[in-house]
């Protein structure tokens, strides 16, 4: 007993004296810093150093050779343009400092401390996000100063942070968890109680556990800067700083989801992916959104069969590194009122599940039993541009010229490509300087394009003007009117707004496509070309009349020439295909019709439908999406098909054999090359292709507007096709958010 | 029929090729003589006919009559003993038998109807699955 009672006095005696020289820096060079440095500035004498690329491949753009200044990082001389923050600087020299305050894309706080680096001739450690680059800076970030200073910051921000990482959703995709094992210190001191803060309900999209949060203030920057709704904030002071709403409020705002992936920790994450899985099991697949017209980039994480969350991928000229709410969230309709057997609906209304032989057996004989003219197809909302072209040259085989794409109204003018994207390219909105809205709320038709305009409302001031139904905008903005009526008086300049627009250099106008299914539509194009003509909105260096589509399919549609020959199809039809259509109206369609529905949910098109073909959805599949702006992107299969679902093509291909009019192509490769006689610019992937003619070319037309005002094109943001409306977490928004 | 079966021991290797053909046809009868045991506690009276079941039981047999080496063919008569040990001492359940004997390795769908004969290659495809 003895023995061991001195040992374990020994051992507690030695521990007593460790205490009195431990500090919390653990390697030992750095208890001396100051010394450390100078025998380290000695010791270097770097004649040539090899050559370092900036991070993430980024290219520097010096505009103006008078304001290139140059500084030296880690004695490797960089040329900067003036006014970059001395973190950019070390950026470009191929640096990366860590940082959590720090977000290019939103203003600079400079509170979390973390970006500190020693510059030479200043007294103290600077933070590089705040600091702007002088010339001749020498700016050191690999000493040990500035290991020092990160080392005291990491344990100033762990001192409160909870030990929560393993039931922690943002573990192992976690700023503070990367750059604590980067930069921390290997031990803590800490041994008072942590703070803890009570939770905020954010609404049914972002969960929130607000003891994580580190008060970097992202989040608010975030949602007054680029969401523009003021609902996040700080309250208190000190260790009592909260973020908060205020007052008990949800946070309303159509890109309130991003709030998560800009949080460095955990404190904002995403409610509906709360505990379901580890990032590091998900298999990311990089993809395009189709719920709207943007084509949003987007990476798809998958964990085997199962789509598991959604988050953007960067593009500058589309969504920058943001993505939309609806486009977040939505799916979990991928997984609801899925079709999943082809079904035949039989004498006493129900329907019953078949096989793909006996289906498309029952639909190419009744197809062959229909007067061509009486054929009619319908591409849904979601098409992808290769199964267009299949369904139309399946239709065209068999006699008949009527299909259409659901949205582009029934006369569209396919002719012109200008007349139907948006021309100015979305990153183009940027250089405008006054706007005229015709007819769309971009805040529910396309939020990334609204965050843009809303972008460079506030960086020039620009003015906006908008024609149309009440509606919510978060931008300063001018309400002219809510009929075509006012348009013509922009036209003859003798509205107030009309000086606006003549006085911008680069005026923009955007048609809704909420406009293609009024009466009037020819009127009000020509109202808004005469606009355009007065106020010089079109000339050779400069388009600014675009038309906002609304949804992923109808662009392509328009360049696939997907026009009916008769307005009245649907009156008249006989046979109707619907690809996917949901939201095209048949009331009018005669009692006797047949219906072949081919889609992969079970949503308002099924109700008349008389054959189901359960086709595969975006995440399901390969397929060519044309964006609002005129750019073609390609989804990528990163799921399964569901059940004995097939591709959209591949099943109007199998249809066009069976009822003996095969088509020349069987495979994807072969369905391109087809449409490169058709619209090659469809073929030319993530590269925008502009219109080539502009929109002088039209006809004269002497429709004259009507006083019917213009009506909101998209009711419900979070529910617009079949797969949000599928989607429980939509249907919670719309319950919750729904202004 | 279980007991005997349960006394069976692994015979040594056949010395020829003969040897190892007439145990073959002596597995073979012995599977036979098990079928309508098989058939009462499976219960399959109505999916299946005594001849089916031979015949599915033959075909097994004659997917392997290009083997001549005699190791090998004792190997596999050991595995076909085996099999036919577990479902006699019902160690499998219906649908096993069901599934393996009965409709075949071609599945439900039957894929061969005389009018796609001259159908091409993709609709074929098409037909079986979304993939490949
Ligand atoms: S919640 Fe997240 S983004 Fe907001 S201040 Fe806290 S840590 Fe920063
Ligand atoms: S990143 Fe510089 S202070 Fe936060």
């Amino acid at each position: 007993m003895g023995l061991g009672l001195l040992a374990s006095r020994a051992l507690r005696s030695s521990r007593i004296i460790r205490n009195s020289t431990r500090t919390i820096v653990s390697t030992p060079e750095l208890k001396n810093a100051d010394a450390a440095a100078a025998a380290a500035a000695a010791a270097d004498a770097p004649s040539d150093l090899p050559k370092r690329n900036p991070v993430g491949g980024a290219r520097v753009h010096l505009p103006n050779p008078d304001d290139v200044i140059e500084v030296f990082v880690d004695g490797y001389p960089v040329k900067i343009p003036k006014g970059m923050t001395v973190l950019q600087a070390c950026e470009i020299a191929g640096v990366d400092i860590p940082r959590f305050c720090y977000h290019s894309r939103l203003s600079i706080a400079g509170n979390c401390r973390m970006c500190l680096v020693e510059v030479e001739k200043s007294p103290k450690p600077v933070a590089s996000c705040a600091m702007p680059a002088l010339p001749g800076m020498k700016i050191k970030t690999d000493t040990p100063i500035a290991k020092k200073a990160r080392e005291g910051v990491m344990e100033f921000l762990l001192m409160n942070h909870p030990l929560d990482c393993p039931i922690c959703d943002q573990g192992g995709e976690c700023d503070l968890q990367d750059q604590s094992m980067a930069f921390g210190s290997d031990r803590g001191r800490f041994t008072e109680m942590k703070r803890s803060v009570v939770d905020k309900n954010l609404g049914p999209l972002v969960k929130t556990v607000m003891t994580r949060c580190i008060q970097c203030t992202r989040c608010v920057r975030f949602a007054s800067e680029v969401a523009g709704v003021e609902d996040l904030g700080m309250l208190g002071r000190g260790s009592g700083e909260e973020i908060g709403t205020y007052v008990e409020k949800l946070m309303t705002s159509e890109l309130s989801g991003n709030v998560i992936d800009i949080c460095p920790v955990g404190a904002l994450t995403s409610k509906p992916f709360a505990f379901k899985a580890r990032n590091w099991e998900l298999k990311g697949t990089e993809s395009i959104d189709v719920t709207d017209a943007v084509g949003s980039n987007i990476r798809i994480d998958s964990r085997g069969p199962e789509v598991m969350r959604v988050v953007p991928r960067l593009n500058e000229d589309i969504n920058e590194e943001w993505i939309s709410d609806k486009t977040r969230f939505f799916y979990d309709g991928l997984k609801r009122q899925r079709l999943n057997d082809p079904m035949i609906r039989g004498a006493d209304g129900r329907f019953q599940a078949v096989s793909w032989r006996d289906a498309l057996a029952i639909v190419a004989e009744v197809m062959h039993q229909i007067k061509p003219e009486e054929i009619v197809g319908v591409a849904g909302k979601l098409s992808d541009a290769e199964s267009m072209m299949a369904l139309k040259d399946l239709l065209n085989k068999m006699g008949s010229n009527n299909i259409f794409c659901e949205g582009n109204g029934m006369s569209p003018n396919a002719d012109l490509r200008s007349g139907y994207i948006m021309n100015t390219s979305i990153s183009g909105l940027e250089k405008a300087d006054a706007f005229l809205l015709v007819g769309t709320q971009p805040r529910v038709e396309a939020a990334m394009v609204n965050a843009r305009i809303r972008k460079t409302v506030k960086a020039t001031n620009a003015k906006v003007g908008y024609v149309g139904p009440a509606a919510d905008f978060n931008y300063d903005h001018e309400h002219l009117g809510t009929d075509p009526q006012t348009l013509v008086e922009i036209a003859k300049g003798s509205h107030p707004f009309s000086s606006a627009l003549k006085n911008a250099k680069n005026p923009v106008i955007i048609v809704g496509a909420g406009v293609f299914d009024r009466d009037d539509k020819d009127a009000v194009f020509a109202a808004v070309d005469t606009i355009a003509k007065n106020n010089n909105v079109v000339r050779p260096d400069w388009n600014g009349l675009n038309v906002l589509l609304l949804n992923a399919a109808q662009a392509a549609a328009l360049d696939l020439g997907l026009v009916p020959e008769s307005d009245k199809c649907i009156e008249s039809a006989k046979f109707v295909y619907l690809m996917g259509a949901d939201d095209v109206n048949l009331d009018k369609l005669p009692d006797d019709a047949f219906v072949v529905y081919q889609g992969h949910h079970g949503d308002r098109g099924v109700y008349r439908a008389n054959v189901i073909l359960p086709a595969s959805a975006f995440t399901e599949k390969e397929g060519i999406y044309e964006n609002t702006e005129g750019c073609a992107q390609i989804t990528m299969p990163a799921v399964p098909t569901v059940g004995d679902a097939r591709d959209d093509w591949k099943i109007v291909r199998a249809l066009s054999e069976v009822a003996g009019v095969a088509l020349p192509y069987d495979s994807l490769g072969a369905i391109r090359s087809r449409i490169k006689t058709v619209a090659p610019n469809l073929l030319e992937v993530d590269e925008r292709q502009p219109a080539t003619f502009s929109t002088s070319l039209r006809p004269e037309v002497s429709q004259k507007v009507s006083a019917t005002p213009f009506t909101p094109a998209v009711e419900n943001f979070y529910m617009t096709d079949a797969i949000t409306r599928a989607s429980k977490i939509m249907a919670q928004c719309s319950a919750l958010l729904k202004k | 029929m279980s007991q005997i079966l349960k006394r069976l021991k692994v015979p040594p290797n056949s010395a020829s090729l003969e040897e190892a053909r007439t145990r073959t046809f002596e597995f073979f009868r012995m599977c036979c003589r098990s079928i309508p045991h098989v058939m009462e506690i499976y219960n399959l009276h109505d999916v299946v006919t005594p001849s089916q079941l031979r015949s599915a039981a033959a075909a097994e047999v004659r997917k392997n009559a290009n083997i001549t080496n005699p190791k090998v063919i004792d190997m596999l008569l050991f595995k076909g003993m085996e099999e036919l040990m577990n479902i006699v001492n019902q160690s499998k359940q219906r649908h096993h038998i069901v599934g393996q004997y009965v409709v075949g390795n071609q599945g439900l769908v039957q894929d061969v109807s005389a009018k796609d004969r001259d159908a091409s290659n993709f609709l074929k495809k098409f037909y079986s699955s979304n993939y490949s």
